[in-house]
């Protein structure tokens, strides 16, 4: 099953490679390979059976979704640092697999953007070949020119400098693509019913109900909702991050407020927020208030 | 209602792929060596043997007898010889030992006489069918096993007879065949029922994958009070109060019956034997089994005798030579078997004959949620597992576990492989001593609050007499005092007087 998503995944992953370059499959490598490490040592150390665990595919599915995630060009220690906690901290120290409250990766990511803010959000401009990745993520400084600051930062910089936010959404063109590629991999998903569709359509709603209410307000401070949907994390955050089962709420209305309160918060953070994009601590937000749903949205039992 | 209306369907559930491609014929199988006949029934006494060793009985005789109401008489299944009655393995869950009545077939089969007497039921009075019923030895023929007679008996204002024509569960055609092939008596035994409940209407409730039994029935039927419905083919349609729900749109409420709102449901088998027992007089005897599984070159439907063995009729089902596993009742509520010498028994609805597979490795719970969507009483099995995985059967029970009707349709879909119902069946159990335990506990509590009661009491009433006799004594004591002071008195006085009188010598 995990590795149904693993596959899933690909499409977006072959979008972030033309845009970005090979540095993506440098991060994706360091990553899985790095889960295999940590979960392995703190398998041993516990005298757990170890086999069954990484061939799950869950280690490999959440290493994969950081590196996706961070800048392709960072340094290679940002994500093997980011994966070591969250397989320890967000998920082996919890009791391993179905055991974590947190999202793994998300909570991996939120724990590199706060300590490693500059590293977090330098991406690279153009599409970088196999060596030059290579020397960026493993230690040679590449010349300015080649990086710039996140799209939706610079985004965000220019808007304040007073430029119309509809003039600027052209820039975002790679985000759509890379969105576009995660969003047919999500619809797969959806398809070979590996994910149910609760959790992505209410996020996916979440993020137009805000963002439709922000444009409506004022159309020149905010983004039309059909960019909100097609830039950062929100494609892979609505099909394969808000629906990682473990840390999700189980219910069927529940997976529909979960998602719903995803997108709202993700659209929130993100412009109001300091962050600049708002998957991550949307996700973790809405993962502490899951025991809360689910209780309160048990079915009505046949006869009761 | 129209004949041929599609009930609704209800929520969860699960729609699993039904290849039995097999004959819808019901084979008679031989006449078996021996049979086994338990004395234990589902609930209640073991009954009592009323033949030794050695005796000659006739099929159809009666052999065995209890008082108990929850217990029906038990019928030689074939004539021959008592070879035996003995402590022998039955198939059930706890893999009990029982006391069984063995006969050694004298391989002519021959009949009692049969007591028609109930021919025309219409002039029978529903009291006497009842007891007919109970004396021709019939119990819930679907699975269940609950004896027919304590359903019918004290039933005040029944409405409604359903008649479950639904196979329990996927591969089983016992049902199906049965319908196809007596649909007279299967109707017959519908019209003794509304007599017996002087009910108003009957529903007939068969899954759309039967057309062939559906056209069979309404063939049949000239009755304008029984009906014949469709239901959706899906996996715990006939579960009673679901059956109930789809057909009628009533919800029984939990811990309560069908019958507290006028339905009885009863299923088509039993039906049927009922008409035999009624109107041909012939006692329960034998039974349709469904041979089916991938082990098997055809799936088969036989008509067995009742305490034979699994083994005769899985042998004329031609299985293959690879090893199998056999689970007897069906694969979803069905038990796992091992012994095919086991003898057949009147809830014996069907045997599986798999190839032997590797069971897939259960996994931890990644909370996907799959099972809270399949399950029809709207239950949260991956809530339920995790607290009846902790024995916290407090929590558990918050979560209506004991709604749980270990239909296993969670488990079907559990992308990890965990055997839930099981957990949630463990749960009950471990409920059931909790409570148990605390009943006693509270019992003893208050037996031990009385017993300290009453000591103080003892002690108080004691006390109280004790007091009452000091008091007593001490008046009797202060009369005492005042009588001598009396004395006393009178003595100085007499003392004074004396004095008085030598002074004055
Ligand atoms: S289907 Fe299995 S893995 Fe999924 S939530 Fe239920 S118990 Fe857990
Ligand atoms: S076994 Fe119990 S919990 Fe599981 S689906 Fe059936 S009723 Fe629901």
């Amino acid at each position: 099953m995990m590795r149904q998503v693993i596959y899933a995944l690909l499409l977006g992953v072959i979008a972030e490679f033309y845009f970005f370059g090979w540095g993506v499959f440098w991060q994706i490598l360091l990553g899985v390979s790095t889960a295999i490490l940590v979960e392995s040592a703190f398998l041993k150390i516990r005298k757990l059976p170890i086999k069954p665990v990484i061939t799950d595919g869950s280690g490999a599915l959440t290493a994969m979704l950081l590196a996706i995630s961070i800048p392709s060009i960072a340094p290679w220690w940002i994500v093997v640092l980011g994966v070591a906690f969250a397989l320890i901290f967000g998920k082996q120290l919890y009791g391993g697999l179905g055991h974590n409250p947190f999202n793994p990766a998300m909570l991996g990511y939120a724990f590199l953007l706060i300590s490693y803010p500059l590293q977090m959000t330098t991406w690279a401009a153009e599409f970088l070949n196999f060596a030059q990745s290579f020397e960026a993520i493993f230690g040679i400084n590449l010349p300015d020119a080649l990086t710039g600051a996140t799209k939706l930062d610079s985004l965000k910089t220019q808007l304040a400098l007073g430029k119309s936010a509809t003039e600027l959404s052209i820039n975002s063109i790679s985000q759509a693509w890379i969105n576009l590629g995660f969003l047919l991999g999500g619809l797969y998903l959806l398809a070979r019913k590996i994910i149910l569709w609760h959790i992505p359509i209410a996020f996916l709603s979440g993020v137009l109900t805000i963002s439709s209410l922000l444009f409506l307000i004022d159309n020149s401070l905010y983004l039309p909702p059909q960019n909100h949907l097609l830039l950062g994390g929100t494609m892979l955050g609505a099909f394969f991050i808000a629906t990682d089962p473990v840390s999700a709420a189980t219910t069927p209305k529940g997976r529909l407020i979960y998602g719903f309160f995803i997108g709202i918060l993700v659209v929130i953070i993100r412009v109001f927020g300091g962050y600049p994009d708002g998957v991550a601590f949307a996700v973790l937000l809405m993962n502490i208030a899951v025991p809360l749903i689910d209780y309160y949205t048990q079915p009505k039992v046949f006869g009761q | 209602m129209p004949n041929s209306a599609l009930a609704q369907e209800f929520q969860g559930g699960i729609v699993i792929a039904n290849n039995s491609s097999g004959s819808m014929k019901i084979v008679q199988a031989p006449l078996p060596d021996s049979v086994i006949l338990p004395l234990q029934q589902r609930i209640g006494d073991e009954a009592v043997a009323l033949v030794a060793v050695g005796d000659e009985v006739l099929t159809g005789q009666l052999i065995a007898e209890t008082t108990d109401y929850f217990c029906t008489p038990i019928h030689a299944t074939i004539s021959g010889i008592i070879s035996a009655i003995d402590k022998q393995i039955i198939p059930h869950k706890s893999g009990l030992k029982s006391n069984c009545i063995s006969i050694k077939s004298d391989g002519k089969d021959e009949w009692i006489s049969l007591n028609q007497q109930h021919k025309n039921f219409l002039q029978s009075p529903p009291e006497k069918l009842i007891d007919a019923i109970q004396a021709a030895g019939i119990v819930g023929l679907g699975g269940g096993g609950f004896p027919t007679h304590a359903k019918l008996k004290n039933l005040t204002n029944c409405q409604t007879i359903i008649i479950n024509g639904t196979e329990c569960e996927p591969g089983i055609m016992c049902d199906d065949a049965l319908m196809q092939n007596h649909p007279l008596e299967v109707i017959s035994g519908v019209e003794i029922l509304l007599h017996i409940c002087a009910a108003s209407r009957a529903i007939i409730a068969i899954e759309d994958d039967k057309p062939a039994a559906f056209s069979a029935l309404q063939k049949c039927n000239k009755n304008q009070q029984i009906s014949i419905v469709k239901i959706p083919t899906k996996y715990t349609s006939g579960a009673e109060k679901l059956l109930i729900k789809s057909l009628l749109n009533i919800e029984i409420p939990s811990g309560s019956f069908a019958s507290d709102e006028g339905i009885i449901c009863q299923n088509v088998a039993t039906v049927k034997a009922i008409s035999d027992a009624i109107i041909e007089g012939k006692p329960l005897v034998s039974r349709v089994v469904t041979v089916t599984g991938s082990g098997v070159a055809i799936p088969q439907n036989y008509e067995v005798r009742l305490g034979a063995k699994f083994a005769d009729i899985i042998a004329a089902s031609k299985p293959n030579n690879l090893p199998h596993n056999l689970r007897m009742g069906g694969l979803m509520m069905g038990l796992d078997v091992e012994n095919i010498g086991l003898p057949i028994g009147k809830i014996s609805n069907c045997i599986f004959v798999n190839n032997a597979e590797k069971k897939p490795a259960e996994q931890p719970c990644i909370r996907c949620g799959q099972c809270n969507l399949v399950c029809p009483v709207g239950l949260l099995p991956q809530q339920l597992f995790w607290w009846s995985k902790h024995k916290n059967t407090e929590k558990a029970m918050d979560y209506n576990l004991p709604d749980c009707i270990e239909c296993r349709c969670c488990d079907f879909v559990c992308p990890s492989h965990i055997p839930l119902a099981q957990h949630f069946v463990a749960a009950k159990e471990l409920n059931y001593q909790q409570t148990q335990q605390q009943y006693k506990t509270a019992i003893a509590k208050k037996r031990f609050e009385f017993r300290q009661f009453r000591l103080e009491r003892n002690a108080a009433e004691r006390a109280e007499m004790m007091a009452k006799k000091r008091a007593e004594l001490q008046k009797k004591m202060a009369n005492d005092k005042s009588q001598k002071a009396k004395i006393a008195k009178a003595l100085e006085r007499v003392k004074t007087k004396k004095d008085e009188n030598n002074s004055n010598i």
